[in-house]
């Protein structure tokens, strides 16, 4: 997933607010709003009937763009070909426990060796691609070569794959074949075996940056240069997969169409034919209506426009299954620059965001609850953390988060020195403070939010205005974040969606380019070590090692969580067996239909 | 005239190389590159790095130029960032969708617009006459894309009598199974653009012909007898047709450039679509190769209507 997945993923969660209507509100002991219950599964009334499941699926993918038609996990840069092309099951190797655990019974078992510092991944033995042939060990290996080779088109190599030993010197050029993998029964056998010069302990979980948890078609791509994989007829209009259904048909940009593959090694796919078809977000809602569609695509990443809830809620002949999404929206300080020789955050103690009483107070007035309440529909909420709830284990439900306190805020200033001088603040140098905030353009919705933070950091007493007096344009607002040192945006709001393994050094780490405030401490650096090292093999202290980081970002406010919020979907009743839930590992070959279109 | 054409043909190539670097250099001035954006767990800096390195895009400016025009002379107008596809064959699915929709609607607003221009005209001042002013009074002053949606709702989902998304059904097989689909995705789009773009044919139309209608040879023609039909026919009409066929070679050329509002309300993948998503995401290339290639048939269409009006009207032929 990259640019426009989680892009998409980002604006929605900014713009996931319209309307009020907090239905079914569940209170919450922790700084985290009060949002929806929603169940993650949903099943129609009445028995499955073979005029159903003989008829089509009919599923919308809701995007305003064509989807660019990478079928390979390893070059797909855009979350709309994953979702059109997750009936085929999107390559996955392994199946995954409620906590996203790598557990057994997938396309392959996944047997960590700490003591070797290895990762042997062993096939099922009925393991077959659409067109009948074998999966093979080097269908494991190939997506590494894919994503590692020089003249890749991928995005999706990073630095911990350099840990796999021989991967840097492939990357490099300098080797043709990664010598840290090897196959014990040769390449067309059931194993291969990952040699790591480190091991972590985020290798047990999906969505890990260490292991490819998808396997490509080695021998039907052979012939075709990598770096020409992306624009090949075979990934484009002929792909094969190993999942419950083959595609039959794709007509590019709009439409995928599908039939059970009879080489999956899974449970038996029960409907017949699936078509997935691009919406566009403004007629998402009609098209639902005049029942064009049973579902969303998307699951757990569904960008459903959260500010028609309340109306998709009212549809008689649908439910609602969703979860809680793995990304949130934050607001992120300005408290340094990236050296560009060492590649490292550095602080800068001079900097007009550096004092920690100055962001917490922000924080503290902002009110994000009173927008949420707003606009939130109660599918989004408060955050309290940094870390999405999505990730129950570690997530910090107690967390105290910010709750609205203006005299807390106004008094965390007045002790910090920013006294009043008219009409506003100085700092506490007695100088003139101009704070800039920078916000991307959105909906109107989250354009009314901008101008309420504003409103509330004015009642503080701060002087705060839009960086260039209005919300940028996407890419004018990363644009200039992603500079190593700039002086327009002292505050922001922006998202972050994370993989299915929640470890937070590509966001918030000392060498992470994404971390677009520079914020870093020694102390940070070390909590953040603690999430994998030895010790967090043990499930507990990691857990606990998340709480106590989660706690210190909140203590330091360099970046606070703004928003929570639910992925989820409409689902029409003739539907049974509907469950995004991170266990339903067969999620396609479990639906059933009790009619032959949409009721 | 060929020697016209010749020189008109001539006097493009300086305009297209003009006009080449003023778009690489406005494409490149915008903020933001490809790859802005792609924040994210699965997308590391390094790589992003190395992907702009291996794309040319740290390069300066003449340098990508001058390797883009060597490209294009090899038929190559590079690889979409976005799509990681060719942009010729992007260019050439969006465009055979576009071409379909607008060649389409553009028959439908002549089909439309010739007779009632020329019904207007011929019941000049009457209650026809007025009838027809209404319509195309009301039709030019409702927006767009408020008609496109209107429109999708109560066709699309309230009666669902049309397809409300794409250019053609994911079940659609064979040959005439393919093409029945693609025709019943742009009824709709196609006759909503017609019946609301008629407005400039049947005006121009209307008062050409009442014009040519009160002239001195459509009154000499009367006198001699000749009957009012064969006056509009052979005398009248082709006369007002100059104003619409200056307009044609632009409508033609016109047709590639799709429509971003039809395009939108009904998802169909078109030109319009494509160059709108290319800025958005900073698709160099894409957005190259489409101001390019709607320059050039922006001065196609310049030559093309010259060539039209000096074929209607002998007057106009420049020695």
């Amino acid at each position: 997933m990259s640019k426009k997945k989680w892009l998409t993923a980002g604006i929605a969660m900014l713009s996931v607010m319209t309307l009020a209507a907090c239905s079914n509100n569940k209170s919450s002991e922790s700084g985290a709003g009060k949002h929806v219950s929603m169940s993650a599964t949903y099943s129609g009334p009445g028995k499955a009937t073979t005029a159903g499941n003989n008829s089509t699926l009919k599923v919308a993918e809701v995007n305003d763009a064509p989807f660019a038609g990478i079928t390979a996990p390893t070059l797909a840069s855009n979350a709309e070909d994953q979702d059109v092309f997750a009936p085929g099951g999107e390559g996955n190797l392994f199946n995954v426990g409620k906590d996203y655990k790598i557990i057994d019974g997938g396309l392959a078992n996944q047997k960590i060796s700490r003591s070797a510092k290895t990762i042997t991944i062993t096939l099922r033995k009925d393991a077959k691609w659409s067109n009948g042939a074998k999966v093979t060990a080097k269908d494991v290996e190939y997506p590494y070569e894919i994503i590692g080779n020089k003249n890749t088109t991928s995005q999706q190599y990073s630095a911990d794959y350099a840990e796999i030993k021989g991967m840097a010197a492939y990357h490099a050029g300098k080797a043709k074949t990664i010598s840290g993998i090897t196959f014990p029964d040769g390449q067309n056998g059931r194993t291969a075996v990952i040699h790591y010069s480190h091991m972590s302990p985020s290798m047990k979980y999906a969505g890990n940056s260490f292991v490819w948890t998808t396997v490509e078609p080695y021998e039907y791509y052979k012939g075709i240069p990598i770096a020409k994989l992306a624009s090949s007829s075979k990934v484009r209009k002929n792909p094969i997969f190993v999942g419950p259904y083959k595609l039959d048909k794709v007509v590019q940009g709009e439409s995928t169409s599908w039939s059970p593959n009879k080489y999956y090694y899974g449970k038996a796919p029960k409907v017949k034919h699936i078509t997935i078809q691009v919406v566009s977000t403004n007629n998402a809602l009609a098209a639902f209506k005049s029942k064009k569609y049973d579902f969303a695509a998307g699951g757990a990443n569904s960008v459903m426009p959260s500010s028609q809830y309340p109306k998709f809620k009212k549809l008689s002949d649908y439910g609602i299954a969703g979860t809680p999404s793995m990304g949130y929206g934050y607001f992120g300080f300005n408290v340094g620059h990236m050296d560009t020789k060492t590649g490292l955050n550095v602080m800068d103690k001079n900097s007009k965001m550096a004092n920690k009483s100055l962001r917490r107070a922000m924080m503290y007035a902002a009110n994000v609850n009173a927008v949420e309440k707003k606009f939130g529909n109660g599918v989004s909420w408060q955050a309290n953390t940094l870390i999405p709830p999505a990730f129950k284990d570690v997530y910090d439900a107690k967390n105290p988060g910010f709750k609205y306190n203006m005299k807390k805020a106004k008094s965390l200033l007045d002790k910090a020195g920013y006294k009043k001088d008219g009409k506003w603040r100085t700092d506490p140098n007695g100088k003139k403070l101009v704070i800039h905030f920078g916000g991307m353009q959105s909906s109107a919705a989250t354009e009314a939010e901008y101008q309420f933070y504003l409103q509330q950091w004015h009642k503080l007493g701060l002087n705060v205005k839009m960086t260039g007096g209005k919300p940028m344009e996407m890419n004018s607002f990363y644009a200039t974040l992603q500079k190593p040192k700039q002086t327009s945006i002292d505050v922001f709001l922006a998202a972050w969606s994370l993989s299915t393994e929640p470890t937070p050094t590509q966001i918030y780490g000392v060498d992470a380019p994404f971390n677009m405030g520079h914020f870093a401490t020694k102390k940070n650096t070390a909590l953040m070590k603690s999430l994998n090292n030895n010790k967090a093999w043990n499930a507990k202290y990691r857990a606990q090692q998340y709480k106590k980081w989660q706690r210190y970002m909140n203590s330091q406010a360099a970046y606070v969580a703004e928003d929570f919020s639910m992925a989820w979907s409409p689902v029409n009743k003739r539907v049974k067996g509907y469950s995004v839930a991170p266990t339903n590992n067969e999620f396609w070959s479990n639906l059933s239909l009790t009619a032959a279109n949409p009721k | 005239m060929w020697k016209t054409i010749l020189r008109r043909v001539l006097i493009m190539i300086p305009e297209l190389i003009i006009l080449s670097i003023l778009v690489f250099l406005l494409a490149k001035a915008m903020p933001g590159d490809p790859f802005t954006g792609s924040i994210n767990p699965r997308a590391d800096p390094a790589q992003i790095h190395h992907l702009m390195e291996i794309h040319g895009l740290y390069d300066p400016w003449y340098q990508q130029y001058w390797n883009w025009v060597v490209h294009l002379f090899h038929g190559d107008l590079g690889m979409s960032y976005e799509y990681q596809e060719p942009v010729v064959d992007l260019i050439q699915q969006r465009g055979a969708n576009t071409l379909w929709l607008a060649l389409f609607t553009m028959v439908l607003t002549y089909g439309i617009g010739l007779p009632l221009g020329m019904y207007a005209a011929h019941h000049e001042g009457k209650l026809q006459d007025t009838l027809v002013r209404v319509y195309t009074y009301v039709t030019m002053s409702i927006p767009f894309f408020v008609v496109l949606v209107i429109g999708i709702w109560i066709f699309g989902y309230a009666l669902n009598w049309f397809p409300t998304s794409g250019s053609v059904s994911a079940q659609a097989s064979g040959l005439g199974g393919t093409m029945l689909s693609r025709l019943d995705h742009i009824i709709l789009p196609g006759l909503l653009g017609a019946l609301f773009g008629t407005v400039n044919i049947v005006q121009y139309l209307r008062s050409e012909v009442i014009d040519a209608k009160h002239s001195d040879y459509v009154r000499t023609a009367r006198s001699k007898g000749v009957p009012m039909k064969d006056i509009y026919r052979h005398h009248i009409f082709r006369n007002s047709l100059l104003p619409i066929a200056a307009f044609a070679g632009y409508s033609i050329t016109g047709l590639l450039g799709g429509s971003i509002f039809t395009e939108m309300v009904f998802s169909y993948p078109g030109m319009g679509l494509l160059f709108l998503n290319a800025i958005n995401f900073r698709d160099y290339t894409v957005i190259t190769a489409l101001v390019l290639l709607y320059g050039f048939l922006n001065l196609l269409g310049t030559l093309l209507s010259d060539i039209v009006l000096s074929i209607v009207d002998p007057r106009v032929r420049v020695e």
